[in-house]
């Protein structure tokens, strides 16, 4: 069985990937307070996928890992306005039952994971050309 | 998930016979996984303090050096410089170095460049500032 990777050195990989910034491309990801210790808020913004409505659209996101993760997943808000079925139209919060990464959380997936899997849902054929609301504006 | 042998043996002597000032506990769920306490060297400003850490040994170690961290803040130009890894090494020699480190601070091999820089210009204030460091964030 390999080592398992405690959370605070899981985040820091996470962190050091972003920082490179050798993530996805349309997506990253960074510390809200390079002063907290315990690395558990993060920003991230997602560029909206070409062909669909996002299509030039940036989107941020607040990230939270609580002391269980990576054994859980992240908790994770939009704080630009997004229609998505998967986000909670009042609060911006991600339904984890709605995503499948956060619903079939496994624990090597990481934060860049979900990033990733809201853009895909955006260039979704059933989502890409939802109405949403006009560009820049928040929960 | 049988843990390697040179693992076990490391801890052992990591219990059985203690490095003066610094202790190393292995996580009861992840023996990899170790908290750290190292007390700051006498005659150097981080002296009275305890610094917290935590240490990783990755999958490939000893090939690999340990992963470690200062959970403490601490004001300090080169910390966690991990240079010249070697297997011949040890948990109990890079704790060793690292508490070395913090009686020997080295402003011209810098990782927190701006505490380098102060330390070069205002030696004396930049040693006042670890003292209050030590003080608010490592006094137990």
């Amino acid at each position: 069985m390999s080592s398992k990777v405690p959370r605070n050195f899981r985040l820091l990989e996470e962190l050091e990937k972003g920082e490179k910034g050798q993530g996805a491309e349309a997506c990253s990801l960074g510390l809200d307070d390079g002063d907290d210790i315990m690395m558990s808020n993060w920003n991230g913004t997602i560029l909206g996928p070409p062909h669909s409505v996002h299509e030039n659209r940036i989107y941020s996101v607040k990230l939270h890992c609580d002391e269980n993760y990576p054994d859980v997943p992240p908790s994770v808000q939009f704080i630009s306005r997004v229609n998505l079925p998967c986000v909670d139209q009042n609060t911006g919060q991600v339904i984890p039952t709605q995503l499948t990464c956060l619903a079939q959380w496994k624990r090597d997936y990481t934060m860049e994971h979900v990033l990733v899997e809201l853009r895909r849902s955006m260039a979704h054929p059933s989502n890409r050309k939802l109405p949403q609301a006009p560009e820049g504006s928040t929960y | 998930m049988a843990l390697p042998k040179r693992i076990i043996k490391e801890t052992e002597r990591l219990v059985a016979e203690p490095v003066p000032g610094i202790q190393a506990v292995p996580h009861e769920d992840n023996l990899r996984y170790f908290d750290v306490a190292i007390h700051g060297p006498t005659q150097s400003p981080y002296e009275g303090g305890v610094f917290k850490l935590e240490l990783f040994l990755p999958e490939d170690y000893p090939m690999t050096p340990p992963k470690i961290r200062f959970l403490t803040k601490i004001y300090h130009p080169n910390i966690d410089r991990l240079a010249n890894w070697s297997p011949a090494l040890q948990i109990r020699t890079i704790l060793l170095s690292i508490q070395a480190l913090l009686g020997a601070p080295n402003p011209d091999d810098p990782l927190a460049n701006d505490v380098a820089q102060r330390w070069k210009e205002d030696e004396p204030g930049a040693i006042a500032t670890a003292r209050e460091w030590t003080k608010t964030h490592a006094t137990p």
